[in-house]
């Protein structure tokens, strides 16, 4: 059954928005490029359908995950493709981060702990970026955890946060967008799982009684 | 690009069934592989009946929890759901080999995220074990994510992480 009916998906479709520019604006500032958010999508789709856009589900993908916590409750992960998180981690770290396991052969799987800090921080300074835009609607601050980063399959990575939500067979609300640096596109897929109360909060808020 | 474990099909090759989240998949033919994939706190369930080479594989995602909803969701209704399945498609639950894998601590900062992970596997463990059933093999724990995948013709089961391929 879906969470959200179409009048209640597209009102949260402008502040899903904005929370990306915002989050791409968060990244820029972060590593000193243009970066500029392109074909930013906020849709609800079922978990499959989340998998897939992540490339699949044993596709394997940097996910960084931060618990939300405070006046809204839920999960929130960025996915990231190896070789764009390996561009990212290059940038922020001047090169420093290296794809190996110090042995020397670089291999696009591994991310020294160098890499996954930069990582965790792209995570938490993009995902809190989006979630202060969330926040403007709201009285009480939103709280997102500490960062956690896993070089892992896509499917197994939501299964975990599936599983706390107990949603199996649900729809997800999920904001999309590629990051564009220049010539390199990242494509990124930044999914928010609020609770069910806590999206009938954001539906209040926001204009729309929620069912 | 995208890094992936599994191969796609084949074409005109062995089809895969595939068991998301909370599903179940059974065949007799020989030229299919069931498949679960990105399995974290989740198990999975193998049943192989080496006679009459049934397979089936069920997708677990909780303990417990209320009827309704996908078939095999919750391991304490789904259990039984899989095993009728699979004496449908002439397969034996007592004659068979059971093997179960999953049920990783994957992102500790998830609420309950640990235990949720070995609260499933010992569910499992402890359902088929109250119909006088025991796992012949198992792959339970850790903290990566597991895509397995159980040949029908054979009953062999591979289990594949990030980094390790295993066969129960």
């Amino acid at each position: 059954m879906p969470l959200l009916t179409a009048a209640e998906e597209t009102a949260l479709s402008p502040t899903f928005g904005h929370g990306l520019k915002r989050a791409a604006d968060a990244l820029a500032e972060m590593t000193g490029h243009d970066i500029i958010v392109a074909a930013p999508s906020v849709r609800l789709c079922a978990a499959a359908e989340v998998i897939a856009m992540a490339g699949g589900p044993d596709a394997i993908v940097v996910g960084i995950y931060l618990g939300i916590g405070g006046s809204l409750t839920g999960h929130a992960l960025l996915m990231l493709p190896p070789d764009g998180a390996h561009h990212l981690a290059q940038i922020l770290t001047d090169g420093m981060a290296q794809p190996d396991a110090g042995d020397g052969i670089a291999d696009p799987l591994v991310f020294d702990a160098l890499a996954i800090s930069a990582l965790q921080e792209v995570g938490n300074v993009m995902i809190s970026a989006f979630l202060n835009e969330l926040g403007l609607h709201l009285t009480e601050p939103v709280m997102p955890s500490v960062p956690q980063a896993v070089v892992e399959m896509a499917g197994a990575i939501l299964d975990a946060v599936l599983v706390d939500l107990s949603m199996a067979g649900d729809s997800l609300l999920a904001a999309r967008a590629a990051f564009i640096d220049g010539d390199d596109s990242i494509e990124g897929t930044l999914l928010v799982l609020p609770r069910a109360e806590s999206l009938g909060t954001l539906l209040r808020v926001l204009g729309v009684d929620g069912q | 690009m995208t890094s992936t474990l599994v191969p796609p099909p084949q074409a005109g090759g062995a089809p895969l069934l595939v068991a998301g989240i909370g599903e179940m998949v059974l065949s007799r033919d020989p030229k299919i592989t069931l498949v679960a994939y990105g399995l974290g706190s989740c198990v999975a369930l193998a049943a192989w009946d080496p006679r009459t080479s049934v397979g089936g594989l069920a997708h677990f995602m909780l303990p417990a929890g209320p009827p309704g909803g996908p078939p095999v969701k919750f391991i304490d209704g789904g259990l039984q759901a899989f095993l009728d399945g699979f004496v449908r498609q002439g397969g034996r639950p007592h004659h068979a080999q059971l093997k179960g894998a999953g049920g990783a601590a994957m992102l500790s900062i998830v609420s309950g995220g640990l235990e949720i992970g070995r609260r499933n596997a010992e569910a499992v463990a402890a359902g088929l074990a109250a119909l006088g059933l025991t796992l012949h093999a198992r792959d339970f724990g850790g903290t990566s994510g597991r895509t397995v995948q159980l040949e029908v013709a054979t009953g062999r089961l591979l289990v594949k992480s990030v980094s390790t391929v295993t066969t129960l």
